[in-house]
């Protein structure tokens, strides 16, 4: 009794020892919310589906809305991989670690939450046993290439992160590890272009193929949305990779990574996120004169309810901080500037996500039905809000226990010289 | 050499557990696992199997008498079938067989009425405790205390009401239906030919949609629309009748008995028509007073070039008919309406429009109806034959109280408001359970249930006074006494003595109300009609959200009428009338009702009707209209002024 | 001797007319197809969009667009479509849910009807999410049968896990009876064998027509060739124009459903079509 007493407390000490008192309330505000996502993840798994707020209209809800979100945003893991390893721009050196990690806990939490999501979720390796191929290697089911690509690249991230998990200062010490992680330094580039080759299907299928196929629903169909998700993730991406190590160094009060890396992926984002625009530009215009009349109905009609046209003047106005604040030299190197123009360029992302699935299963599929709305339940927002917390508490922990940031450590090594 | 033996080991070691791991998962076991893990964790039901055949089967609980053939696999019925079509209490028979609330052993009542406490006894006692009450009630010259309320005129009714009237007792009524509506008014209820008729002229009964037997009425609209007969509809809600009629009159809540006398007015003075009722020259020389053309139209909306055109038509075609009974199963009309739509089809010397009776049926006894003996009449003694006049009369609340005093027996399959105020139940059969001369029973009596029939037979043979009033024991024979039905021969009276009362009170209902500005009026779901159905869960699964939606019951108001008050879509509004108050109903804004009306559902507000039918919703019974109708006994509930806040 | 030959192959394409017209939404084909396909027992079925039905009655009025007195109600009974998609420039004619399904528990069968396996579903309801007619029925709750409601169970439906899906497949387990009657009889050609689904069977005014659309001798496919047929929301029967339909089917699959809906009311003819009332 005495031996797991001690554990716990060895435990406890481990995590809050030396916190300020922020850091202890925000600990105890993310393991409270672990803990309900524990117990309600009992009840969704064990006793069904009926204690969400998803029902035959509105089919997909808050898990989807992250899945979505957590691939959108994750892609700036393999944008990244890719423009350091594959373009040799080093600056980005700092950065990659805390990216790779990002992008794995995405990618982890985007199986999570499809775990729930499923009816079924002891039958998830259905879609691996029994796909829906089409003609030769193209998927008739584009979420059949969405099991495949995205488990080829989640191992992918894996094999990514097993050089930081494995540069931990207790580990590194035994040589066959040393040996193991200089080597996987060495073959990255590899799995950054597998990573970016695999990539570039799931983003679009996930993102924009998964919606852009279903041809008998006007408010989604559209053959291009595939290739547009992929600049979307491109652009947004990398401003959320971006955004989060640089939160982190303002809680720590710890220069993470140096600012010229930041302002770098900044600035790649930025100018992905003209790309972007236009695209989307492109895309409303298609909406509107060509895919909306082809089905029958005006594009303003299916607009409505709670999820109106205010989302997409929404989205419209946030393009404006990653178009300007991004691209312009002259805000990019004020901080404020840059920071803003960050969050807006993921705030576009997440609201035309939001507006893909809340408007989307909103707008009535027959005109004497009214628009419909959703509203998630205590389970809902447990078990999304906890995985987030959860999120959270495994980045930190690897702030503060693995060597995430490369530039600190030999900041501090130097200065110990 | 120590080290790499064990070095050696360990690769052995591993090697085995790599290969041995690889090799279970590519052999597809764990796979198989999960599969074997989700059936199990699921466990979902497997129905019996067995020899599939079909029975046929005559219901005996309905009027129609609906013919069906029944799917069984093995001693299980799993479908009824029927090309002749089934009345919706027939097509529920299934789920009323199968429903895990049915009534097993005979009840008797424990603690106070209304707890809904009850204690299983055998079939003996409840038959001698019944029977001993009785025959002392009758011992002590007081037989017509015992009262007896049918559901409708089935031979299960009928045997009822010939057993409670040898027993001494002219207190004997049927819970209001269209037949005994317009049997008291007219002094025989009304057949219509429809299938030879081209012109129907409906005051709001909603021919489609459950009105009169609904299997004969599907296949005689079929009918009609093959020959092109027009319907036109005075109604005020756009129903699927008004829907598939040829013309809609829209008319203002409950002034569909205005309507015809304002069309009556116009066919009396400007047709020069007349009919052969008694009475007629009083009648018509009232009408022709008391709604002049100009009123009816202010009245009922309708304009008065409208009422003429629709008289015009009216008296052209080749053989019209006008039809009353407002509703669809839940039918309402004052008798001066009844009269006042007879009247018409006499007028244009209608040929689909006879009068009948039926030998084994009389719907009056001491008081006209039951809705006047509720009110005015005692009894120290109820039978109620799977009726539930607690739920369905607007004198529910004022019956439980003289229920809590008497000695009342219930017979029914599935407790209801009503018998949960019995001081015995005693379990009925389901239509698939019972014996009829042209078919065995399709499925084996649930437990100790017994059939209706032999039920009231068994009472009679134990009660001194009507031991010989059957002259067989079982049920099969009771067939044999079945009411013939033949035209019925009374003369067609007006009974203005009766009626003009009513036609005061009708004038002045309509005129304009500070206090109570709106109209309630019902309006019926498909297949839930006016309550019955609402205990079966499939018919659960068919009620439309306008209706009631997460347990909600939603009432419909015009658009219009709803800016006027400020209303919004599903707000909580409370009804009030001057006999009370119905509260936790919720709005739905709709053009398909006329302005300045609340539509609310019947059906709804069972007290103990199963899980599947108790606490939905509330009655709208409980504070509709209670004005007494002097020849038909029943309340006119159907149009109530209301106010709503 | 030469040997009969005995036609394995499906020639028939399954079709339904509903002649709203005539449908009086009595409600009986709802309770019908809920019998014989086991539908799940809920003391509370009022959770609407929750609701597991194969049937919806849906409650159509034009109130949308017209006011008091100038409007009109009919009840639409909606089940699953049976679409078939279109064979279009680069696309596979395929129903929009068969070819959505990760794990291809959906399938089109050689009689058009599109089929669903509960137990390889997975329950990711990509099908429910590109259903436009909103015809299948996820299991929210795990379908149960209170206590001697089992007894009314038809062993010809499998009774479905929750967390998968449902839906209508116009009782094809009863053609499979049928057809297993007709082999009992000697009847081997798989031609031979027609049946009717519950809803059809029950509807008491003879609105509801089931039949072989690629005989054009049967009762559907006359209706559906008449000018009262419409169907929904397929907007693409509207285009008049050949070439421009040809044009338009090149770029994009419809729906394509084989169930038809006679209606001589313009309002709902319009309505079907998302076009604001005339």
């Amino acid at each position: 009794m005495d031996k797991v007493k001690k554990f716990f407390k060895a435990c406890y000490d481990g995590i809050f020892a030396g916190t300020s008192k922020n850091m202890r309330i925000a600990l105890y505000v993310l393991f409270g919310l672990t803990a309900l996502f524990l117990i309600f993840a009992i009840q969704i798994l064990f006793w069904g589906l009926g204690y969400t707020d998803m029902d035959n209209n509105f089919t997909w809800g808050a898990w989807i809305i992250g899945d979505l979100g957590l691939v959108g945003l994750g892609g700036g893991a393999f944008t990244t991989g890719y423009i350091l390893y594959i373009f040799r721009v080093d600056k980005l050196r700092p950065i990659i670690n805390s990216t790779v990690l990002i992008g794995f806990m995405c990618y982890l939490f985007t199986f999570v939450f499809l775990l729930f999501d499923l009816g079924q979720p002891l039958r998830c390796w259905f879609g691996f046993a029994y796909p829906n191929w089409g003609k030769g290697v193209y998927p008739a089911s584009m979420l059949t290439e969405v099991f495949f690509c995205l488990s080829f690249y989640f191992c992918i991230l894996i094999v990514e992160l097993i050089p930081v998990i494995l540069e931990h200062k207790v580990l590194i010490k035994n040589k066959y590890v040393a040996a193991i992680a200089h080597y996987m330094h060495l073959l990255m580039w590899t799995m950054a272009a597998g990573g970016t080759f695999l990539s570039f299907f799931h983003q679009g299928s996930l993102g924009g193929g998964m919606w852009g196929a279903l041809y008998a629903k006007t408010v989604w169909y559209s053959p291009h949305f595939f290739y547009m998700a992929i600049v979307a993730a491109m652009a947004g991406g990398t401003s959320f990779m971006t955004l989060i190590p640089y939160i982190a160094s303002k809680i720590l009060n710890k220069e993470l990574v140096p600012m010229e890396t930041f302002q770098l992926l900044a600035r790649i984002s930025g100018f992905i996120f003209i790309f972007y625009f236009v695209f989307r530009i492109f895309d409303i215009y298609k909406a509107v004169a060509v895919y909306s009349p082809m089905g029958g109905r005006a594009y303003t009609d299916m607009w409505g309810g709670y999820y109106g046209l205010w989302m997409l003047v929404l989205e419209i106005i946030l393009f404006v901080g990653p178009l300007v604040l991004l691209n312009v030299k002259k805000y990019r190197d004020q901080e404020k500037y840059m920071v803003t123009g960050l969050a807006c360029a993921v705030g576009a992302i997440v609201i035309s996500k939001l507006s893909v699935l809340l408007h989307g299963f909103a707008a009535p599929n027959f005109p004497w039905k009214g628009f419909t709305a959703y509203g998630p339940t205590i389970q809902e927002w447990s078990i999304t809000l906890g995985c987030f917390a959860v999120m959270i508490l495994i980045y930190m922990a690897f702030v503060k226990w693995f060597p995430l940031f490369p530039h600190l450590e030999h900041d501090e090594h130097e200065a110990h010289h | 050499m120590k080290k790499i033996e064990r070095k050696d080991f360990l690769k052995l070691g591993g090697g085995a557990v790599l290969g041995g791991l690889s090799g279970w998962v590519f052999s597809g076991a764990p796979f198989l696992g999960f599969q074997w893990l989700a059936e199990w964790t699921q466990d979902q039901y497997v129905p019996v199997k067995g020899f599939e055949k079909y029975a046929q089967a005559v219901s005996d609980s309905c009027p129609a008498g609906c013919k069906v053939s029944v799917r069984m696999i093995g001693e299980r019925a799993v479908k009824i079938e029927s090309k002749e079509g089934v009345c919706p209490s027939c097509h529920n028979a299934l789920q009323l067989t199968y429903h895990p609330e049915r009534i097993s052993t005979p009840l008797k009542r424990k603690g106070n009425k209304g707890d809904g406490k009850f204690a299983p006894v055998s079939w003996d006692e409840a038959i001698k405790d019944i029977s001993a009450k009785m025959n002392s009630i009758i011992a002590e010259g007081k037989a017509n205390s015992i009262a007896a309320i049918n559901k409708n005129e089935s031979l299960n009714g009928q045997l009822m009401e010939k057993f409670i009237r040898s027993a001494g007792s002219n207190n004997v009524y049927y819970e209001p239906s269209l037949k005994s509506l317009t049997s008291s008014a007219l002094g025989g209820y009304v057949n219509y030919d429809f299938a030879n008729t081209d012109y129907i002229l409906s005051f709001g009964a909603k021919l489609v949609e459950g009105w009169d037997s609904s299997a004969d009425m599907q296949k005689i609209f079929t009918g009609w629309k093959a020959r092109g007969t027009k319907i036109v509809q005075a109604d005020t809600v756009c129903t699927m009748t008004a829907s598939l009629a040829a013309e809609w009159v829209p008319v203002k809540p409950g002034t569909e008995a205005i309507l015809a006398f304002g069309i009556a007015n116009y066919l009396i003075t400007g047709k020069r028509l007349n009919s052969t009722g008694e009475e007629f020259g009083k009648w018509s020389q009232l009408i022709i007073n008391k709604f002049p053309l100009a009123k009816v139209a202010s009245y009922t909306g309708v304009s008065e070039d409208k009422i003429k055109k629709i008289g015009d038509e009216f008296s052209k075609a080749k053989n019209p008919v006008a039809v009353a009974g407002k509703g669809a199963c839940g039918v309402s009309a004052s008798s001066a309406e009844i009269i006042a739509i007879y009247c018409l089809n006499t007028l244009v010397k209608s040929r689909a429009a006879t009068l009948m009776k039926n030998s084994a049926v009389t719907y009056t006894g001491e008081f006209a109806g039951l809705d006047s003996f509720i009110k005015n009449g005692s009894f120290s003694m109820l039978f109620l034959n799977n009726a539930d006049p607690v739920y369905k009369s607007v004198f529910g609340e004022e019956l439980k109280k003289k229920m809590e005093k008497a000695f009342v027996v219930s017979i029914n399959p599935i407790m209801n408001d009503s018998a949960n105020y019995a001081d015995y139940i005693l379990p009925s059969l389901s239509f698939l359970e019972t014996a009829t001369p042209e078919n065995q029973p399709v499925v084996a009596s649930f437990k100790e249930s017994k059939d209706t029939k032999e039920v009231i037979i068994s009472l009679s043979k134990a009660i001194e006074k009507t031991k010989n009033t059957f002259a067989f024991s079982n049920g099969i024979d009771s067939f044999k006494i079945s009411g013939k039905e033949s035209a019925s021969g009374a003369r067609f009276s007006f009974n203005v003595d009766k009626i003009k009362n009513e036609l005061d009170a009708l004038d002045k209902k309509f005129a304009s109300n500070a206090e109570y500005p709106l109209f309630m009026i019902p309006v019926e779901a498909p297949l839930v009609g006016d309550g019955d159905g609402l205990a079966f869960p499939y018919v659960l699964k068919s009620i439309d959200p306008t209706v009631f939606y997460r347990e909600k019951l939603l009432v419909q108001i015009n658009r219009e009428t709803g800016k006027k008050y400020g209303l919004s879509e599903n707000e909580s509004i409370v009804i009030k009338s001057e006999r009370g108050k119905l509260s936790k109903v919720y709005v739905h804004l709709t053009d398909t009702v006329a302005p300045d009306t609340v539509a609310i559902p019947l059906g709804f507000g069972h007290e103990s009707y199963t899980v599947y039918g108790s606490e939905k919703g509330v009655n709208p019974k409980k504070i509709m209209a209670a004005d007494v109708d002097p020849l038909t006994g029943t309340a006119d509930w159907w149009s109530t002024r209301v106010k709503i806040s | 001797m030469e040997e009969k030959k005995i036609e394995v192959k499906m020639k028939r394409r399954w079709g339904m007319v509903v002649d709203l017209d005539k449908c009086t939404g009595c409600g009986k084909c709802s309770v019908a197809c809920n019998q014989e396909n086991n539908m799940p027992i809920f003391e509370d079925d009022s959770d609407v969009p929750k609701r597991v039905a194969f049937l919806e009655l849906m409650k159509v009025t034009n109130d949308r667009d017209a006011k008091f007195p100038d409007v009109k109600t009919a009840y639409l009974p909606k089940m699953c479509q049976q679409c078939e998609g279109n064979n279009s420039g680069k696309h596979k004619a395929e129903p929009p849910c068969v070819s959505v399904c990760p794990a291809v528990a959906t399938d089109v069968g050689d009689d058009g009807v599109v089929s669903q396996v509960w137990s390889r579903c997975i329950g990711c309801r990509y099908c429910q999410t590109a259903c436009p007619y909103e015809a299948r029925a996820f299991n929210w709750w795990k379908p149960e049968y209170d206590g001697s409601f089992k007894k009314s169970l038809n062993t010809e439906v499998s009774v479905a896990s929750r967390g998968t899906i449902v839906k209508c497949t116009f009782c094809s387990h009863i053609w499979k009876r049928e057809r297993d009657k007709a082999v009992a009889k000697g009847i081997l050609d798989i031609n031979d064998v027609s049946y009717t689904p519950a809803c059809v069977g029950t509807c008491p005014t003879g609105a509801m027509v089931f039949g072989d659309l690629n005989d054009p001798d049967s009762e559907v496919s006359k209706l559906a060739s008449t000018d009262r047929a419409v169907r929904l929301t397929n907007v693409i029967d509207d285009e008049k124009n050949p070439e421009k339909k040809k044009a338009l089917l090149n770029k994009k699959q419809f729906a394509n459903p084989k169930v038809y809906y006679l209606t001589s009311q313009s309002w709902l003819r319009d309505m079907m079509r998302f076009k604001k009332n005339s």
